[in-house]
Formats: structure tokens, sequence, C-alpha cells
């Protein structure tokens, strides 16, 4: 990837194009199944009920998120971000054109993005069906989202993987879609948890998994609360603009809570040299997780439970996390290692930086050395990901 | 009182005795109803409480106490004397370098949340109020070094306000309610519901803080692999503990409690110090980008919280690198003893490599001052 901005986002998410299933997916073997743009006017499936009406991505006839069509409310030219477009023809191209989009990164000045799924993908997976619908969408995802790394280098794009087929298909389409280009996967952080039945992450079972993503070099990514909420009930009395404010400010709490697990699952020590990149996280607590895990590691002895490495040598030699918008985070950034941090633009989530990127780049890194700058901004990606310059 | 060590821990806790209860409760009225400690069939002991077992990992919570911090007490005989006597809790001070002691409870809940639980208010109420009796005879009659703090009944509401009022009466110098009544049982309304308004406004009549603790539920903590040790289980949860009242503080700083009872000081315990800069940076941003100034909040999330609120630290560094987000006078610093996370007896060395480079002024700022301001401890010439 050429450097001409020196600004690489970690979290982006790629909108694929609504035919992207229809035109992969076996009409004879999944019939109305397929994932597709539909017209409905049940107003269970808006947000804001509307008259009018209005097209949903639909999942095995099961509706994918509320809200809008696809989520891009930073595209819609909205300052306050409420809007989402409600058919696919309102959406912007530039949101999952590749080629368009290569103009909207230039506007915003950013060089190279890391693809994360949008809609209809739910915490990167495919749960409304069997095995075999599970397996044919994530093929179709992984093919679609590779194209655009055959368009342009200053994709990075990242894979998902089926759940249902066992470890060995996970395996499978974990090398298939890195073959296609893909540098990375993104996952559930407790499968288990987010549905019954499948195994602990924990459970040495994944192990093949992590085994062969260690080979190939390529990381494994936890988006935001990648599948998981920790949450107490939602007081009634909210506005919806209340509990739009409330429900994400105590959000990192999820975050804050599985990543300890990471660290004492032994999963980092049976791979040592197997990254984990923590998207959409922010930086200013994640003091809180290395402070708190070497305190109980000590505290405890747990060196004699099996865990061997301290705690923030462990999250320093294999974690990453992200940070877009704050400032004091930015001050404590040696406290959770600068080669760790890594900028995100969280395109076109309503939190995104974008249009406006440098201008929050400037703001947020006010005073911080060039050489460090380079790093956070994006030489840790271009190392992380093996992007040449 | 005159400082020896210059250092006020604002989060201990007292570990009950087996007969808090049921000395003080009626035999033929409540019977097997009363907390008390029953033997298992593998040879520990648990607490019951009106025929349910009390959520703690053994018969007391003493880790720091114990020669295995990784292993609470099993059994009664094997608690250590500085748990659970308080002429033993001095001596256990001094060698830790504490002058006084603020108290939370154990088998009441480490949050108060035990007797909250309880579907009939009469019990209730009679399970808080000896505990209530009991802290101010047995420990704080002691020691003016001890500092008690009351639990509350729940239901109904009337009864909160006037448990606080005859607590205080007493002695009582905080209040310690669990943050999410409506995960504790069901008949409950959610924490922001005017329902327990008689206990925010008792609370600023009084002037005692109110004193949301971590770990009042286990629901809004991710739950340990059960391929773990225990002792590496229980490590974890150490650990999500803290940053689970991430979700109560954001909750109350958008609750208009704060806007509804200004002068009401609000401590969140067990919390570190931490996460606590970056938490009101993201309340802020979220409060601009929902624009909430025109929804009748007249102050931020985090204007709200330098007026009323605290966090407590005992480990953390970084918090304290921070405290210009946080606000000096909102930070306080404990040893969270006996709890296994406690640095007893290193607290001395704790504070002395987490306060490194912070000016002397500002270093009592947060381990005395801010403690003796809000519990009204009066501090000699000494």
């Amino acid at each position: 990837m050429k450097i001409e901005y020196g600004l690489i986002s970690c979290d982006s998410h790629a909108q694929l194009h609504k035919d992207t299933w229809t035109s992969r997916l076996s009409k004879a073997r999944f019939g109305d199944k397929i994932p597709e743009i539909r017209e409905t006017t049940n107003k269970a499936h808006m947000i804001r009920a509307s008259d009018k009406p209005v097209e949903r991505w639909f999942v095995h006839n099961t509706v994918v998120g509320e809200r809008g069509t696809v989520n891009c409310p930073t595209a819609m030219g909205d300052p306050l971000r409420k809007t989402f477009p409600q058919r696919w023809e309102e959406v912007p191209k530039f949101v999952y054109d590749p080629a368009e989009r290569l103009k909207a990164l230039d506007r915003d000045g950013v060089d190279g993005e890391v693809l994360f799924p949008n809609d209809p993908v739910q915490s990167a997976t495919f749960f409304q069906g069997d095995a075999e619908f599970e397996l044919a969408c994530v093929q179709a995802y992984n093919d679609g989202l590779a194209e655009w790394r055959e368009l342009s280098d200053r994709y990075v794009p990242l894979a998902i993987v089926p759940y249902l087929s066992g470890i060995e298909a996970s395996v499978k389409e974990a090398e298939r879609a890195v073959k296609k280009g893909h540098r990375g996967l993104v996952m559930l952080a407790e499968p288990s948890r987010t549905r019954p039945g499948l195994t602990h992450f924990n459970d040495p079972w994944w192990d093949p998994l992590w085994a062969t993503c260690q080979d190939m070099e390529v990381p494994i990514h936890w988006h935001s609360g990648a599948g998981l909420r920790v949450s107490i009930p939602r007081w009634t009395g909210f506005t919806p603009n209340q509990g739009q404010a409330m429900g994400p400010a105590g959000g990192f709490s999820t975050q804050a809570q599985f990543i300890p697990n990471l660290i004492f699952s032994g999963v980092l020590d049976r791979f040592p040299r197997l990254k984990w990149v923590c998207a959409e996280t922010g930086i200013g607590w994640v003091n809180y997780v290395l402070e708190a895990c070497d305190h109980e590691w000590e505290r405890r002895h747990l060196w004699t439970q099996g865990i061997v490495t301290r705690p923030s040598e462990l999250f320093k030699r294999q974690i990453y996390v992200d940070f877009w918008y704050e400032r004091a985070g930015v001050e404590l950034r040696h406290l959770v290692g600068i080669d760790n941090i890594m900028w995100e633009s969280d395109f076109p989530h309503s939190t995104s930086t974008f249009p406006e990127s440098r201008e929050f780049v400037e703001r947020t890194l006010k005073g911080v050395p060039e050489n460090e700058r380079k790093q956070l901004l994006y030489g840790n990606a271009m190392r992380l990901y093996g992007l040449a310059a | 009182m005159e400082l020896k060590y210059g250092f006020i821990s604002a989060d201990d806790h007292v570990q009950e005795h087996p007969e808090v209860w049921t000395q003080r409760m009626s035999k033929s009225k409540w019977g097997d109803r009363i907390p008390h400690i029953v033997p298992q069939d593998d040879g520990t002991e648990r607490w019951v409480v009106d025929g349910q077992k009390v959520d703690l990992p053994g018969v007391a919570l003493a880790g720091a106490a114990m020669a295995d911090r990784a292993r609470e007490p099993q059994r009664w005989a094997e608690v250590p004397a500085i748990a659970v006597k308080p002429a033993e809790r001095l001596t256990a001070m001094d060698v830790d370098g504490v002058d006084c002691s603020v108290l939370y409870p154990t088998v009441a809940g480490r949050a108060g949340e035990t007797f909250c639980t309880i579907s009939d208010p009469a019990l209730e109420l009679a399970c808080v109020q000896a505990y209530n009796d009991w802290l101010i005879e047995e420990w704080a009659s002691v020691s003016p070094r001890f500092i008690p703090q009351c639990i509350v009944p729940l239901a109904p509401n009337s009864a909160a306000a006037s448990e606080i009022k005859r607590a205080v009466a007493k002695g009582h110098r905080g209040v310690v309610v669990p943050s999410v009544p409506m995960m504790l049982r069901e008949a409950l309304p959610h924490i922001n519901d005017s329902y327990y308004d008689p206990i925010w406004a008792t609370c600023q009549e009084l002037d005692v803080p109110l004193c949301f603790h971590s770990g009042a539920s286990r629901e809004i903590q991710f739950p340990p692999y059960v391929g773990f040790t225990p002792e590496v289980a229980t490590a974890l949860e150490a650990i999500t503990r803290p940053v689970s009242s991430v979700l109560v503080l954001a909750n109350f700083l958008f609750s208009q409690i704060l806007h509804r009872f200004p002068k009401l000081k609000v401590v969140f315990a067990e919390t570190s110090l931490a996460w606590g800069a970056y938490e009101l940076e993201l309340a802020d941003h979220q409060f601009e980008r929902q624009r909430l100034r025109t929804e009748g909040y007249d102050l931020t999330p985090s204007e709200l919280f330098k007026r009323q609120c605290h966090l407590v630290g005992w480990f953390d560094s970084s918090g304290l690198k921070a405290r210009k987000h946080l606000g000096l006078d909102n930070l306080l610093w404990s040893s969270n003893f006996p709890l296994a996370t406690s640095t007893w007896p290193e607290s001395r060395q704790a504070i002395a490599r987490c306060f490194d480079g912070i000016p002397e002024n500002e270093r009592r700022h947060v381990l005395v001052d801010n403690t003796a301001r809000l519990y009204k401890i009066q501090l000699g010439a000494g």
C-alpha cells in the first residue's frame, strides 16, 4: 500500500452490493432464504414507523436491521447522523462501490482501510439457518469482499468463518479466504454465549484454527462487543436520544471483561505468534485491563495456575486496540504500549470521523511526537498486516 | 482525630460473625430464615438466608489474610481473626499504615445486596436492622478509626428512608445501596425510577454519602470459563467486577438523579480509577452527539461527575495520571482489606508505586482529605 496521507483506518465497514448473495447462492438449493433486499410495509421492521414501504435486508426470511437498509449514517449528509437510508437507491454509491469509495478515502485523507462487515452480516455470523446455508453465505461474503482487494491494495479485507460445520470447515474457509487476499479473520469473542451449543473460546477444540492463522500470519479480530453484550436493563423513562447516549457510554465494559479472558485463556502462550485485534475499543480504559490483570496475577501467584507469562507482557506481545476521537487515552498511550495502538475512522458508522478525519487526528494527537504519530496512524498497521510501502 | 499514617481507606469490608443475626432476631418469629451458617455435604460451610445460599466463594471473604490468597476460608474455623475481630483489625490497619477504614459488608453483600433479594419486607427489614445495629455495637463503638456505613431495605421505599434516618442517628456515616435493584428482585423498579427518591432525598438531607459498591449483580459480569481452576476464576471475577461498574456509572450520569438531587454525594466503590477518564470523555461525547442540552440537562456528564461523584482506586496508577480529567476532589483510595485483591499488608508500597511523581498536596487530597470531607472525619492538628 502506498502511503500518501499517512493514515490507515483499522476499522471501517465494507457494504457489499445488494446482489452479493443472490448472484452467488443456488436459487434451487436455498430459494427465498438467500440474503437479499426486499420491500416491506411491516412497521415491526422499522425503528421509525413510516407509511411508505421501506427496503430491508432479509436473511433466511428474517429481517436484519430495523434502522434502515444499510448502516451508513455518516455518509448521508446529516450532521446529527440520525438518517439511515430506507431504500437501496438512497445508499450513496461510495458506501458499496469500491471504485467510488476510493474517491471518498481521498476526500477524507485516508490511505487504506481494514474492512469489517456491514449489513446484513451480524457480529460476523450467518446463524439464521443451518450449517449448509451458513457456509454458502460466508463464502459468498468472503468472495464478494475479495473483489475489493483485487481492485485496489488500499483495501485490507477481513474474512468471516463458518461455525456450524465443525472446526475443519472453519480452518478450510480461513485458508481459502486468505488465498483470495483476506488479511485476517473477524470472529465472535465467545461463541458459546452468542450461540448456545458452540464450543467455548477457551477450549483447545479451536486450536487447529489458531495454528493455521498463526502459520498464515493473519490476526484474529474482535469488533466492538464481538457478539457479546453485558448490560443493565435500559430505563423505560429515557427518551430515544437519552437511551442512545447512555447505551454506548457503558459499552466498553463488555470488551474490558472479555479481553482479560483472552489473556488468562492460555491461547496466547500456546500460539505466541498469533495476533489479536480488538477493534472499536478506544484506549483510555485498556490501561485498566493491563493493571488489573497484572495486579491479580501478582496477588494470587497465578503463575502457579498455568498463567506463566505476565499479563501485560502477553498483551504487548500479541494484542492490538484502536482509537479514534479520545484525548485522555492518547495521553496514557505509553501505559498501553505505543506498538499496540492503531487508528480507526469507523466509516460509515455514526461515530465515524469521516469526512473530517484529519481534523480529528490533529486534535487528538496534539503534542504527540512525529515518530509516535506515524506508528499510531499507519506504521503499526503496516507491520501487523504485512503491507509493503 | 490525629492521623498517624496519612491514609484513610475508603473501601474495606467487615466480616460478619456467625451470631450477628441469630443474636438479634427472634428465633420464634423467623426460625431458620435468620441468616446463619450451615454445614454442607462436602465438609464446607456456607451462609444461608431465608433458605437461599449467599453467593460467596466461601464462608467469608478474607483472601488477603489467608496463607494462600487464592483460597477463601471454607469453614468458619479457618477465618482469620483480623477479618472478624475489631481489635485485631486495628492491629492489621497499623501493620498496613491505615488510619481509618470505611466499612462495607460481606455476608450482607459486598454491595449491600443480599437482603434485597428477600421477598418478605418484614424479614428484609429485620435482617438489615440487625446488621446496622451490630456494626455500631461491635465495631464503631470500639474505635473512631472505623467508619460505619448502613445498608437499607428496598421495599417498601418508605422503609429505606426511615431506616437510613434511624441508622445515621445511631452513628452510621454512609449509606450502601445496591446499584442494580431491578436485577435483584423482579418487583423492584429500575434504579432511575422515582420510587427511590426518598433514599436520595434522605441521603442529601442528612449529608451522608450514597455508596454503590461493585458486584451488586453477577449478571453484569462475564462468567469465567468452567475449565478454569477456582483460583483463576476468582481472579477473573476480581477483574470483571470493577469494570461492571462502568455500566452503573454510565446509566447514573444520564439518569437525572444528580440533577434532581444536586447536593447528593455518590461514591462508586471498588471501581479503580483507571477507566474513569475514558468514561467521562465517552459520556460527554455521547451527550453532545445526542444534543441532550435540549432535553433538560443543564450539565454534561463530566460536570455532574465532578460536582457529585467519586471513584475508589487501590492498585492502579493510570487513573492518577489522568487525574486532571477526573477531578482531584473526586478520587478516593482504599486498601480493600481483607479481600484477596487487597494491597494489605503492602499498601504503603502500592501507594508509593501508584502515586510516584504526584506532588505531596495532591497525594494527601486522594489519600486523606477527600474521604475525610465526605465522611466528616475531624482531622486533628497533628
